[in-house]
């Protein structure tokens, strides 16, 4: 499946478990829905049966293979196999259950989604609209679940004919694989890290802004501002400010900012923060898919009814890991661009002067006729 | 059973509730852990990359030598001062020998010449000892300066060591505080995890003792 229509299959399903719309369908109101999916109950329906059949030939001796290794190796399974299940099931509504998140990235195989859906028994998703899930014991004592139903289905092209037909694509997942994924400390379905919190974080940790401007949670009070050492001066210790028209013939002073200083200081910190972030190469992919790529303000999510995902630039969980070396570079300088644009800019923007009379509105004709008065002497000019 | 968790699981409501107890445990427990191993890569990253600390009391004693070490005795215009005296009496010699003057006269004149030399010897002798005392006093500025600049190389490597301890022991609490708080919760986690298994499992488990527990069988 191409990666538009996971992605719309993704939303789509987003959307319509968020929205209220299924109260307004009247055939869901009017007939009943089937949730008896009953994972455990069918899965262990014959295993008592068995269970008894396997101990009996024990215990008399009546085992097929020699010494009854094979018997009692099956009766092992069968023992071991009520924990196995539920430890299977925890594991795997864990990792669905990533999909509810706010920032869930919507390029993850949307049947995860439609999974979850099921598993938490959301409208639309029950037996009668056409799904079903099944918990399988395997003879190798692995289990698996199989989930089917209309997200579960693909849609082909005869070559021939060129007629469309929906072919069944049932989600299998396996229990070994699950846990060995996890043990590998690898997600089924990856969780977005929250950029927004760990730039938040970011911020005081870069030195740029003074001890006391730090609450003792790490973050920075309402009132924080950059240190005097990051502002520009002049030769003679005074501000170097720009001054910026207010309108109205007025003006007032504006601090500059030593840009080359400040890079210089935040890069490592930065450096370091994709380096945790690297740690895991699955949540780089998803930071980039939903918050770098695109480079969209904070502001401009909130706008939109769904974040801006990353859309054509997007990083294929599939054909994306391991991540390339330019990839990681990439990463890392739209990273510093997107801490730059979104959390150092208010910093750095419009800061009127410590000074209490340089903060004051003044003519901006007067000031603009001193400032090139006091060049000219400077530069002796006059 | 109705519609919910309950029918969708199946094994009846304290299986299901355990469950997602557990999976509610098991994804804060993960959480934890992936928190852990990003602030362990970013605090590592950091502790590599850090800069270097400026000792600002930098060892300067190859910069401090004594500047009367090596001086030497002006001997030029002692050795021309001789050769004069020398001159002086050869000429002297000449003219008492075409006046006819007495031998005493002569030896008068070499007694001079002798002591003019002397007077010479006793200048250099002069000099050197001047030149010995500025080279033992130059020594001595030398010996006391070396000592303030090591004194304060001390007080420098001081003030590097305590620096580094200070950022150091800051990095160190730092992980230290932010790996206990991940492990705290993800053994918190893993413990509520256990807990809600446990009661879980209570029900559907136990099948070597009762045989038939499982489905309708």
């Amino acid at each position: 499946m191409d990666n538009n229509k996971n992605l719309q299959n993704n939303l789509f399903l987003k959307q319509f478990n968020e929205s209220n719309a299924i109260a307004y369908n009247k055939n869901f109101l009017a007939n009943g829905s089937d949730y008896n999916f009953q994972l455990l109950d069918n899965a262990y329906r014959n295993a008592g049966k068995i269970y008894a059949k396997l101990k009996i030939a024990v215990e008399n001796n009546k085992c097929e293979s020699e010494y009854c290794s094979i018997e009692l190796a099956q009766i092992k399974q069968l023992e071991e196999a009520p924990q196995n299940s539920l430890e299977f099931l925890t594991s795997l509504m864990a990792e669905l259950s990533v999909t509810e998140e706010p920032n869930y990235d919507p390029n993850n195989n949307y049947s995860f989604t439609a999974a979850n859906s099921l598993m938490s028994g959301k409208p639309g998703f029950s037996r009668t609209d056409g799904y079903n899930a099944y918990l399988d014991l395997l003879p190798d004592g692995s289990q698996q679940i199989v989930f089917t139903g209309p997200a579960f289905k693909t849609i082909e092209q005869d070559p021939f004919t060129f007629e469309t037909f929906e072919i069944e694509n049932p989600l299998i997942i396996n229990n070994s694989s699950l846990i060995a994924l996890l043990e590998s400390d690898t997600s089924l379905v990856v969780s977005t890290p929250d950029i927004n919190a760990s730039m938040l974080k970011l911020l005081p940790e870069t030195g740029l802004f003074a001890q006391d401007q730090v609450n003792e949670k790490g973050e920075l009070g309402a009132s924080a501002r950059i240190t005097e050492e990051y502002v520009m001066m002049n030769a003679d210790g005074s501000f170097d400010y720009e001054i910026i028209d207010i309108g109205n013939g007025k003006g007032r002073n504006t601090l500059k900012f030593d840009m080359e200083k400040i890079n210089k200081k935040v890069a490592p910190f930065i450096n370091a923060e994709v380096a945790g972030l690297m740690s895991s190469e699955q949540d780089v992919i998803a930071a980039w898919n939903v918050y770098i790529a695109k480079g969209t303000s904070v502001e401009e999510d909130d706008q939109m009814a769904q974040d801006a995902n990353s859309g054509n630039e997007y990083w294929s969980y599939e054909s994306n890991l391991p991540l390339a070396q330019e990839n990681k570079v990439l990463f890392e300088i739209k990273y510093k661009e997107y801490f730059m644009e979104n959390y150092l800019k208010q910093f750095i923007t419009n800061q009127v002067p410590t000074v209490k009379e340089d903060a004051a509105v003044f003519d901006l004709a007067e000031a603009k006729k001193a400032k090139a008065q006091k060049f000219l002497a400077d530069n002796n000019l006059n | 059973m109705g519609i919910g968790p309950a029918s969708i699981i199946g094994g009846g409501l304290s299986i299901v509730s355990g469950l997602f107890g557990a999976s509610a445990a098991r994804k804060r427990e993960r959480e934890a852990r992936k928190e852990r191993k990003r602030l362990q890569g970013k605090l590592n990253t950091l502790e590599a990359n850090r800069q270097e600390i400026v000792n600002p009391y930098q060892d300067l004693s190859s910069m401090v030598s004594n500047p009367f070490a090596n001086l030497s005795v002006a001997t030029g215009a002692a050795e021309m001062q001789i050769e004069e005296a020398d001159i002086s009496l050869a000429n002297t010699l000449d003219t008492l020998r075409a006046t006819g003057a007495s031998a005493g006269g002569a030896t008068a004149l070499a007694q001079a010449a002798l002591r003019s030399k002397k007077g010479v010897a006793a200048s250099i002798e002069a000099q050197e000892k001047s030149n010995e005392d500025k080279r033992a006093a130059g020594e001595k500025q030398k010996q006391t300066q070396l000592m303030a600049e090591a004194q304060r190389v001390q007080e420098g490597e001081a003030y590097e060591f305590g620096l580094r301890e200070k950022r150091e022991i800051g990095e160190l609490d730092r992980t230290a505080a932010l790996l206990g708080a991940s492990k705290q919760a993800e053994a918190q986690a893993q413990m509520d995890q256990t807990g809600a298994l446990t009661g879980a499992l209570g029900t559907l488990g136990g099948i070597a003792a009762t045989p038939g527990l499982f489905g309708n069988n």
